[in-house]
């Protein structure tokens, strides 16, 4: 069945209600051969969730009887969506048993049924939504016999006996996700079986994963990845057609641009405007950069990292004449794009979820939808669109989240300053509260925009006006508009684009409420006529990849004129000719002649630009975490971002923003209560290192650029802090130990070394100083025999908001920070001695003051 | 207010003595120099989270039960200030109270939401939402600067959070924090691991890549930058400044007198002043006390005495501790809570909150204290004389700081008041 049959079914079972609940399809699924087949049933009548009727709202495959994720539903715009409170999960499989008795063991947080061959054999009771912080922490698991994974609280397991004969059996489970109240994740749902006194294993067709913590978290991270992928190949195939129809537009958009600027050729106009702007003003150009500082700083533009070791070894095997153009045709191809650009993103579209109860202007998590947008290669006109049109999942990553300004008494007013600011270089920041002394824009401008996006009369709240006292000092700015007043629905952007010839495809937008002037403010605003917004996108795209702007500050055009501005012009033209492709842009820059030049420093910032070559650009926090992280081979390893890890209270009180990958995932800790059972210890590292290099834990209003200049406690976090002290230590869990133990002489796995953090071979002074420190200790290095050592760094997960002002949740949290402060478990398989040097080497490398600049 | 109280004498005197007399500068100098600004080089400032009750604490009334009838949970004692009285539980501050001022009517609307209104006693502000707005920390440390250019200018005992943050100033006016006295600083303390010696070892390896890049790239100013930053660090991270954490180095009978942990954090915090740390904010959280910390609803009220007398026994000891020390005059102290608790009990036999009439103090500082400022009405419920709003509290504060809080502030080319309008408690000055 294919899926845009299934939202149509969607639609209906919403909108005839109790008749389709009476039509029951017929089931028609496929037993598969290689798994374990699972129905997901929304809007199930309440008292018959363990015997949901009709059809699934969706069908799918998972290895075994182990339920981690459940997959994303999606708009016909591909927009993620939420599912129904609650929904239910039923997971079915028929296959053969040596004949035999068995254990079968349920593990489920709420409302659970286990059937096989019809007959019910466990059950367990639905979970109650929380209100308390005053519980007791839970008691610790009850010892389990033999290795097997403790049922942690509030984990709830029925064990039952069954006798099973040579025939193929039917194991059924159904169980409710989430509710009113609760979070509506499957916990650890599970089925799994066994020998009584065995340790049991996952139920699947085959031998399933043992339930032990190794088998259990090796499951549990495949079964995230392979969602991970599921969801991005079911969210391309649901949204082709909106593919398509976008696709259409910018065909229709490239034609008419031709009959207007006829001028737009396939050449590079960067280099051909350069050469003669250069020569005209005398300038010389800068020398060009060597290969491997060029691949350094073409991957930090494209995957946020420093490239690979693989990455390095495959570029200088290439011919030297192709392989720049060979990198940079695969640096655009990389998984990293997406998790490098979100994050500029974030900043400028305020994104700003909050992990414990909203408080100001939180956001819900967008960044999910941005982050899928900008994997997909979206075509930038169509994500601005769609985040206006505010639509999809507003707790579970959709652009509806942008549309939340919590605590915020003029959510749309906070949003039209967002978006003013990111797509047209207009700020109305100061016509929040009164008429803008210095830009053209009254109080009711901001407000108008606000009712476009509201699709009524907003209404200027009391605080967003200035007080003025009788007999004070008379305010200097003006305000023609009362509080109170409402404002009609008003474009105040004429003079960047009145009309379209081009309106949005129809699947822009597949939600009846979004009212109808949101509508057209999207419309307006990603007009091709409005050569406003794709001069602001290829200004701000110029800025991060050559350091400075043709127009600064990139948000506010209103205080200088573009400087190079026929540039700017045939940038933009070409951007709109592409279709509003980023990537197609950022390929036109890499492979320009000036990106590819020496940089020019500029302390002060307040010269004209020449663009004789880039400007000088230092590594963003998210850069510097994940290209050390990535350059040691280690992973971050951080708790989840979740403060209600029992799952007894909702998603718009609680955000799980799982355990990050990349530094784009952290977000604000949120302990403005300074509760000591409130803090994540791992998380916090994290979060205090990219704050220190200028990373914005809570993002209350939109900012595009960072406050990114060195300080001395930049040196010193990573020098001495928890991340910067796991960075450096030789764990089982980093390359860095298998790189010691190669058989080599040292002074190759010198040179690696300084490949993998520098991304350059080590000078000879540098060689030397190095080789020598390790040389004496290098022959006797290892540790014959010796086994690798797990980290033992554990999260207790029974510390969660029900329980946060106990004692006891305070001193697990303590402990665990106090443990954290020791770092990864050195290995054993380098002799301390030599671990130890080595360590001393790797520190002087992250902490190298070239590390933070792009090359 | 303070303007047209103004002797006129004195205006044209130190108006004279400006030279920047031009017309739209007057209404700006007259503000300034209507402010005898005070001299305090540190500032100390003691977070009472979740909402301390000023009944049972610096604003005693009649005595309630615990259950139907409303009033304070304990007796009251006098002080060492005529007319001022404090909870039984607090001995030592009665003892100091001339050397502490008691504003007892700081008052705002945040009623409900904790965050929210830590959010506005860290800033002063009520959010706007177009502007992060920094915090008091922040704006000291921006406008004071650093005393020292090798320890940090602002640090927190307590959890890192947004109401912290410097927001528009920008990180370098941000804080080095610890959320435990015996981990030290995250990013100051060497890993336990890293001697002297091995320390040594390490930045002479890094010495040679330092050397060799700026061998190699001689006329580069971000590398010059980078690296004499990254030379500022290693001193910043050097035993003068880690000793401070060692509070060993104090008299066992010094460190007995502070008490518990929240008393062995003001001890630090007084050894931070005197390494040259600009403004130090301790967080009392030791919720496991009474199981609530200050939020003290249902039975977080039956040991909350344990946390009063923990407050008494270490701030009182601060203040004497700083003033044999000949810093008292020069060491702002202030405590200060997001909201209070209404007289009335709550079915569970604790108290909600109150943000309409609360108790925020100050000592030291170089004020003239000893005295009470407001009063609240019969219970504490309302403000009876005199409301001090929190951007008055704060003005006073940054004018104690010899920070002139009408003062602008610049979050890129847009001017924001360092305080909302708020006016110095004007008998504290001069």
């Amino acid at each position: 069945m294919n899926s845009r049959r299934l939202t149509t079914l969607a639609a209906l079972t919403l909108s005839l209600g109790p008749l389709m609940a009476a039509w029951t399809a017929p089931r028609e699924v496929a037993q598969s051969t290689t798994g374990v087949d699972v129905e997901l049933f929304e809007k199930v009548k309440p008292g018959t969730e363990l015997d949901p009727t009709g059809r699934a709202m969706e069908q799918y495959v998972e290895p075994a009887f182990g339920f981690v994720r459940i997959p994303t539903r999606y708009s016909a715009n591909a927009l993620p969506l939420d599912r129904s409170t609650p929904f239910v999960l039923r997971a079915n499989l028929k296959r053969t048993f040596a004949p035999g008795e068995y254990e079968f063991r349920l593990r489920a947080r709420g409302a659970a049924r286990l059937v096989v061959d019809g007959r019910e054999i466990a059950r367990t009771a639905p979970q109650k939504p929380n209100l308390s912080g005053n519980d007791p922490v839970p008691p610790p698991p009850p010892k389990s016999v033999g290795s097997i994974r403790p049922a942690a609280f509030p984990l709830q397991e029925q064990v039952a006996p069954v006798v099973l004969d040579s025939s193929v059996h039917e194991v059924v489970l159904t169980a409710v996700i989430g509710g009113k109240g609760l979070t509506p994740t499957p916990g650890e749902l599970s089925v799994s079986f066994g020998l009584p006194g065995s340790t049991p294993r996952l139920l699947a067709p085959g031998a399933g994963p043992l339930l032990t913590d190794a088998d259990w978290e090796n499951y549990a991270e495949l079964s995230q990845a392979r969602h991970r992928d599921q969801d991005r190949t079911t969210r391309r195939r649901v949204g082709r057609t909106a593919v398509e129809a976008w696709n259409r537009r910018h065909a229709e958009v490239r034609t008419w641009l031709l009959t207007q600027e006829p001028t737009i050729t396939s050449e590079n106009p960067i280099d051909r405007y350069l050469r003669a702007s250069l020569a005209r003003e005398k300038t010389p150009a800068s020398p060009r950069i060597g290969d491997l500082e060029f691949l350094r700083r073409l991957s930090l533009d494209t995957t946020g990292r420093v490239p690979t070791i693989e990455e390095i070894r495959r570029f200088l095997s290439e011919p030297a004449a192709q392989r720049r153009t060979r990198a940079i045709d695969r640096a655009l191809q990389t998984e990293g794009w997406a998790d490098h650009w979100v994050s500029y993103w974030q900043d400028v579209l305020a994104e700003n979820p909050s992990i414990l109860k909203p408080d100001l202007n939180n956001t819900g998590p967008f960044r999910w939808w941005l982050h899928q947008s900008l994997e997909d290669n979206l075509p930038f006109d169509r994500i601005a669109a769609e985040l206006v049109l505010m639509e999809g999942s507003a707790l579970q990553g959709g652009p509806s989240g942008f549309g939340q300004a919590t605590l915020n008494d003029s959510p749309m007013a906070a949003k039209s300053h967002i978006l003013s600011q990111a797509f047209l270089g207009e700020n109305l920041g100061c016509a929040r509260c009164h008429d803008a002394p210095s830009h053209p824009f009254l109080q009711k401008d901001l407000f108008g925009l606000a009712s476009m996006l509201s699709g009524k009369k907003e209404v200027i709240p009391a605080t967003s006006t200035v007080p003025f006292r009788e007999g004070a000092r008379r305010p200097l700015v003006k305000v023609t508009s009362k509080a109170g007043e409402a404002i009609p629905a008003a474009w105040c952007f004429k003079r960047f684009a009145e009309d379209t010839r081009f309106p949005l495809p129809e699947l822009a937008s597949t939600e009846k409420s979004t009212p109808a002037d949101r509508k057209r403010l999207a419309t307006l605003l990603v007009a091709p006529e409005n050569r406003r917004f794709a001069e602001v996108l290829v200004n701000r795209l110029w800025k991060r990849l050559m350091g400075r702007g043709f127009v600064e500050p990139v948000d506010d055009w209103s205080l200088s004129k573009p400087v190079h501005s026929e540039l700017l012009a045939s940038l933009a033209n070409r951007f709109v000719a592409d279709g509003f492709d980023l990537k197609a842009f950022a390929r036109l820059c890499f492979t320009s002649d000036l990106y590819q030049r020496r940089p020019i420093s500029d302390p002060t910032g307040q010269s004209v630009p020449t663009f004789a070559g880039p400007y000088r650009r230092r590594l963003s926090a998210e850069q510097i975490v994940d290209s050390l992280f990535l350059a040691v081979g280690k992973k971050f390893d951080t708790e989840d971002l979740n403060l209600n890890p029992l799952g007894d209270r909702p998603l718009s009180q609680f955000l799980n923003l799982g355990a990050p990958c990349r530094s784009w995932e952290f977000a604000a800790l949120s302990n403005e209560r300074d509760r000591p059972a409130l803090a994540l210890p791992e998380s916090q590292g994290m979060v205090d290192i990219l704050s220190t290099f200028g990373w914005r834990p809570s993002r209350q209003n939109p900012a595009s650029t960072r406050d990114e200049g060195a300080s001395p406690m930049q040196t010193l976090i990573l020098a001495n802090g928890n991340v910067g002290a796991r960075l450096v230590r030789l764990s089982d869990d980093g390359a860095f130990v298998d790189l010691a133990l190669k058989q080599q002489p040292v002074s190759a796995l010198c040179r690696e070394l300084f490949l993998r953090v520098l991304s350059r071979p080590p000078s000879a002074a540098e060689a030397k100083a190095v080789a020598g420190y390790l040389a004496p200790l290098y022959a006797q290095r290892a540790t014959p025999g010796a086994l690798r050592s797990v980290n033992k760094r554990k999260t207790d997960s029974r510390v969660s908001w029900s329980n946060h002002l106990s004692a006891e949740a305070s001193v697990i949290r303590l402990e665990e920070e106090r443990r954290l402060r020791l770092g990864d478990e050195p290995t054993r398989r380098l002799r301390p001695a030599f671990r130890e040097r080595m360590e001393d080497v790797v520190w002087a490398l992250v902490n190298s003051p070239e590390f933070p600049l792009v090359p | 207010m303070l303007t047209t109280e103004l002797p006129r004498r004195r205006f044209l005197h130190s108006a004279a003595g400006a030279s920047l007399l031009s017309i739209p500068a007057t209404a700006r100098a007259i503000q300034e120099t209507s402010l005898r600004l005070g001299k305090a080089e540190s500032c100390l400032f003691l977070w009472l989270g979740g909402g301390a009750a000023h009944i049972d604490t610096f604003d005693p009334k009649r005595r309630g039960d615990g259950k139907k009838l409303a009033g304070s949970y304990y007796d009251s004692i006098p002080t060492s200030v005529p007319g001022v009285r404090v909870t039984e539980h607090m001995p030592q501050t009665a003892r100091v109270m001339d050397r502490c001022v008691f504003v007892r009517t700081v008052s705002h609307a945040i009623v409900n939401e904790h965050a929210a209104a830590t959010n506005l006693m860290h800033t002063g502000r009520s959010p706007s939402g177009t502007l992060q707005y920094p915090s008091i920390g922040s704006i000291v440390l921006d406008q004071k600067g650093h005393r020292s250019e090798d320890v940090p200018g602002y640090v927190v005992m307590g959890y890192p959070n947004v109401t912290r943050d410097p927001g528009f100033l920008g990180a370098r006016y941000g804080y080095v924090y610890l959320t435990q006295i015996e981990t030290g600083p995250n990013g100051l303390n060497r890993p336990p691991d890293v001697d002297d010696n091995r320390q040594r070892r390490r930045e002479g390896l890094l010495g040679v890549l330092r050397e060799d890049l700026t061998r190699r790239q001689p006329n580069d100013p971000d590398i010059r930058t980078q690296a004499a930053v990254s030379r500022q660090g290693f001193r910043m991270a050097g035993p003068r400044f880690l000793n401070v954490f060692d509070l060993k180095r104090e008299s066992a009978d010094l460190r007995t007198r502070y008490g518990g942990e929240f008393g062995q954090r003001c001890l630090l915090a007084r050894r931070l002043v005197q390494s040259g740390v600009r403004f130090v904010e301790v967080s009392f959280n030791l919720n496991f006390l009474n199981g609530t910390g200050w939020d003290t609803h249902n039975d977080g009220q039956i040991n909350q005495h344990l946390l009063i007398r923990d407050l008494d026994q270490a701030f009182a000891t601060l203040v004497e501790d700083l003033e044999r020390l000949k810093l008292l005059d020069t060491t702002l102290v202030v405590i200060a809570t997001e909201f209070g608790r209404p007289p009335e009990f709550d079915s569970g036999g604790g108290r909600g909150h109150q943000s309409i009439a609360f108790t925020g103090v100050l000592a030291g500082g170089g004020l003239r204290t000893g005295r009470a400022i407001g009063a609240t009405d019969e219970l504490g419920a309302k403000v009876a004389e005199r409301p001090i709003s929190v951007p008055d509290f704060h003005a006073t504060i940054h004018a104690a700081m010899g920070i002139d809080p009408h003062k602008n502030l610049f979050a890129g080319t847009r001017p924001v008041p360092i305080t909302d309008n708020g006016a110095p408690i004007r008998e504290l000055f001069g």
